[in-house]
């Protein structure tokens, strides 16, 4: 399969270019939607392509095209340099930098138990359905709706310093939503089931059928909440929860493209300037953040990345310290280092490789702490379940999200559950703010499967994970007057 | 692909053997995007794609199949017969439709301008002049110049035919000094040199006039928000309160609200000259002029073929894009009439924070500045906001000409004089680049 891919390297090499590579890739895709009591939507695609890149006199060209033909593939090569060539008009002041890499040879396959793409589809509709009919006993239930997606990568890599990398990933991901009715209000609540590097048995009809009648009853109790108080809170948040908030305040945050200016017109900059590394207090002892394209089942880990760099794990923050970016090759010597993180990577055969956040997560506490302990500690505050609403600035230093359910925290017990609450703050208060994180017996690992990035923008998968974690004195704020 | 040739090739797929209903959508993209930072191209990318997308019907079961490639008849035929063997394993489906059968007629409209003569090499020299500017100006310019020719063409087992080509340009520039940053778009179907430049030129004199912003303490206040400001909060209430079958069963702001709200009317045009858009939908349906607030009283939503049926309503598909009219004043006399406020030039990050009451929140960015007896006096550090959109159309106190915005979906919007607008925190003066 690397034939056409090293010549495209090879012409590319001829015709005066320092670096190139060149991706083919085979994405295989379904997606089913089910809405009530029906199976609303059901689509399989099957989407083949190739991507040139080339580094042509310090000026970078990229161009795709579908399938794996080779008049395809020299045409891409050949609209590569010209494009090349006009990207030449506005160079890089100080060139690009390129760090090393060896050539490697590698394949990798993530692995899987029951092949999605294999079985009936009767089997995955019944997972739907099934949860959609205990959503909708509940009475209050207007509104049932679930979603499961499968993917599967086969990526084939050639570049002009000889490596060639065969990829196959395949990934699945599900979630349920109950919306209930009122008579003076509506509510959601959803379930996002894992999102993983997994086949089929990621999924189990008991857990779907036993969290869909826990949504269906929670968005029916959320009818009726309280608002939120509004004013300064302990609060504690779950690990779905915080990992978008590591996702949003974090990942984005070290992304060392976003540091050097690269996307500041579109996702924006970051407050993470270098000055800041292996000096910036980030957050409170507690937090230690590490990076990991190696986690099995982990939605970034694909073996290597789109600059054929293989996946590695590495510290963000340690001990409440910065110690680290996501970088690719053309970032790494930005902050003096001689090699790329293997953190870049492109959502499609016609996208463009852009640094993206890793697998990431909050490593849960040492010490022996139950979620009941932690809470325990808590006279009056609130507990937040799921993402709901979430909201940053392009600099990754004001934030506000919400919870999908939030519950009030009387006494240091659970409580009432409340709607509309907020926590707002600033990236280095709010994780400075962090005084205690579950032990590893309650650290949850969740997908993110829809980070946009990149103009035009696209859209990547990754792990994050942490145990129920605790945050003294944050300000609540709520989204209903 | 033109009319004819679309025509022709899936009058053919629709020859072949079927089981039941079919209906096929061809999509076809080519797009060139210029992404520069530091004044220098950083990314510049081309993206040629196709794909068929295959609709198989039995009676009440619908399953679909997407291809990139189109060349093969013989995979063609091979998916069409895989869907309807699919279809038989699926429940079914009470509120599916059968396919339209509309025959649309092409757009008046041609987009067939600028866009299509852009080159490689001139969005090259292009980019190239605006990094010059920039750096002459030493402002740090960061953004995109995206051209892309596309085409959709729709067909189906009953008769129906629709083909469109649409042009996209989308310029946006992000102008950054030591404290402060300016940004202008040029959004629509075609683009000069000239606009490209007067877009570059407006982002920079933001970006100067942004420079050592000073703390405005968070509170309700009158704003002037300009056109990408009000596109990116109204899209966002399209997504979350236009969709008539939710009002009516209870699942949208506007179930249990019927105040006026305001005067504006919002509404979805696909000839409006400033921005045109797609006039039918990926399952076949023409699409329309729609009201959806007709000088602030609120009309019939976004409406099923299936709700349409039920309610006894005609259809309202999708809109394929939004326009909200205006007054027409100009904007420094929206600013004239401010005693004390704040001017926002673009919104960042909105995401609904409670649906119930269409309530938002959202951020300043690339250009806020102090409003203070009727004249622009200083540039404010960012903060967050938190409003719902029902409050904020019933308090418009004036509104000028509308305008093309809208870097994702087509947008037409003027600027706005909004009373008790709700910051609610504050960000910090950007830190520098690096
Ligand atoms: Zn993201």
């Amino acid at each position: 399969m690397y034939e056409l891919l090293r010549q495209a390297c090879d012409t590319a090499r001829a015709a005066g270019c320092s670096f190139a590579d060149a991706r083919y890739l085979e994405i295989d895709e379904q997606t089913l939607a089910s809405r009530d009591h029906a199976l609303a939507h059901n689509n399989e695609s099957r989407d083949r392509g190739i991507g040139v890149r080339v580094l042509y006199r310090g000026a970078w060209g990229f161009a795709s095209a579908p399938g794996y033909e080779p008049a395809a593939v020299d045409g891409a090569v050949a609209l590569a340099l010209d494009i090349a060539r006009a990207s030449a008009y506005a160079p890089r002041a100080d060139g690009v930098g390129w760090a090393d890499e060896a050539p490697w040879q590698a394949e990798f396959h993530s692995d899987y138990a029951r092949d999605p793409f294999a079985l009936p589809l009767a089997e995955k509709a019944d997972l739907l359905l099934a949860a959609n009919e205990v959503m909708l006993h509940n009475p209050a239930v207007k509104r049932a709706q679930g979603y499961l997606a499968f993917r599967r990568v086969r990526r084939w890599y050639v570049n002009s310093e000889g490596s060639e990398l065969h990829s196959d990933v395949t990934s699945s991901s599900a979630m349920l939503w109950a919306v209930a009715v009122g008579d003076s209000d509506f509510q959601q609540r959803s379930w996002q089931a894992p999102s993983v590097t997994r086949g089929f048995e990621a999924f189990d009809r008991a857990q779907f059928v036993a969290e869909a009648e826990r949504i269906a009853a929670e968005a029916e109790e959320k009818l009726t909440a309280a608002l939120a108080p509004e004013g300064t809170f302990d609060i504690v948040t779950d690990s779905e929860n915080l990992s978008l908030t590591i996702h949003e305040s974090v990942g984005h945050a070290t992304e060392l493209d976003r540091v050097m200016g690269y996307e500041v017109s579109m996702a924006g900059g970051s407050f993470v300037d270098r000055d800041k590394l292996d000096r910036f207090r980030y957050g409170s002892e507690q937090v230690t953040l590490m990076a990991d394209n190696t986690l099995r089942h982990g939605l970034a880990t694909h073996g290597f990345d789109d600059d054929g760099v293989p996946g590695q794990r590495w510290p963000i923050v340690e001990d409440g310290i910065l110690r680290g970016y996501s970088t690719g090759r053309e970032f790494a010597h930005y902050i003096d280092q001689q090699r790329s993180r293997g953190s870049c990577r492109a959502d499609h055969w016609s996208s463009i490789p852009i640094v993206r956040i890793p697998n990431l997560f909050l490593m849960p506490g040492k010490q022996p702490l139950s979620p009941d302990e932690l809470i325990g500690d808590i006279e009056h505050g609130l507990y937040f379940e799921g993402m709901d609403s979430f909201s940053i600035d392009q600099w990754r230093l004001n934030f506000q999200f919400g919870g999908n359910a939030v519950w009030e925290i009387r006494n240091g017990r659970k409580t009432r559950m409340l709607k509309a609450a907020l926590y707002q703050s600033s990236t280095p208060d709010f994780w400075n703010a962090c005084d205690a994180t579950c032990d590893e017996r309650f650290w949850r690992a969740h997908g993110v499967t829809n980070c946009g990035k990149g103009d035009p923008m696209q859209v990547a998968q990754m792990t994050h994970g942490a145990a129920p974690t605790r945050f003294r004195g944050i300000r609540i704020c709520r989204g209903r007057d | 692909m033109e009319r004819q040739q679309a025509q022709d090739f899936i009058g053919d797929i629709l020859e072949l053997p079927r089981a039941g209903e079919l209906q096929v959508l061809l999509e076809g993209q080519q797009r060139l995007g210029t992404r520069f930072s530091g004044c220098a191209i950083s990314q510049n990318a081309l993206r040629q794609q196709v794909r068929l997308t295959l609709s198989a019907r039995l009676e009440q079961k619908k399953t679909s199949l997407t291809l990139n490639s189109i060349d093969d008849r013989e995979q063609i035929a091979q998916a069409i017969e895989r869907a309807f063997a699919t279809c038989r394993h699926l429940p079914d489906d009470e509120e599916l439709m059968p396919a339209p059968g509309e025959v649309i007629a092409q757009a008046e409209h041609t987009r067939r301008g600028a866009a299509e003569a852009i080159s490689i090499d001139t969005a090259g020299r292009w980019v190239a002049q605006a990094c010059a500017a920039g750096a002459a100006a030493d402002i740090d310019l960061a953004g995109l110049l995206a051209t892309g020719n596309n085409f959709t063409a729709y067909g189906d087992s009953a008769g129906g035919f629709a083909h469109e080509r649409h042009d996209r340009v989308d310029y946006h520039v992000t102008a950054s000094g030591d404290t402060g940053s300016g940004w202008a778009e040029h959004q629509g179907i075609e683009i000069s040199r000239d606009s490209l430049m007067t877009a570059t030129r407006r982002a920079i004199d933001k970006c100067l006039a942004a420079q050592s912003p000073r703390v405005f303490e968070p509170r309700a206040t009158t704003v002037v928000l300009e056109p990408q400001a009000v596109g990116d909060l109204l899209a966002m209430t399209a997504w979350y309160g236009l969709d008539q079958r939710a009002r009516d069963e209870g699942r949208s702001a506007f179930s249990r609200f019927d105040q006026r709200l305001g005067r504006l009317s919002l509404y979805s045009d696909p000839a409006h000259p400033a921005f045109p858009a797609r006039n039918f939908s990926n399952d076949g349906e023409a699409v329309g002029r729609g009201t959806w607030l007709d000088h602030g009283e609120l009309q019939q939503l976004i409406t099923s073929r299936y709700w349409a049926r039920q309610q006894d309503l005609p259809a309202k598909p999708w809109p394929t894009n939004l326009v909200l009219d205006g007054d027409g004043t100009p904007l420094e006399e929206l600013i004239g009439d401010v005693d004390d406020g704040i001017l926002v030039t673009r919104f960042w990050y909105i995401r609904a924070t409670d649906p119930g009451t269409l309530g938002f929140t959202g951020m300043t960015r690339d250009g806020t500045f102090r409003i203070e007896q009727g004249r622009v006096t200083h540039p404010v550090v960012d903060m967050r906001w938190n409003e719902s959109v029902l409050n904020l159309l019933q308090n418009v106190s004036g509104s000028g000409t509308p305008v093309a915005t809208g870097e994702r979906f087509p947008l037409v919007m003027p600027p706005l004089r909004v009373e008790r607008f709700n910051f609610s925190s504050l960000s910090q003066s950007p830190p520098s680049i690096g």
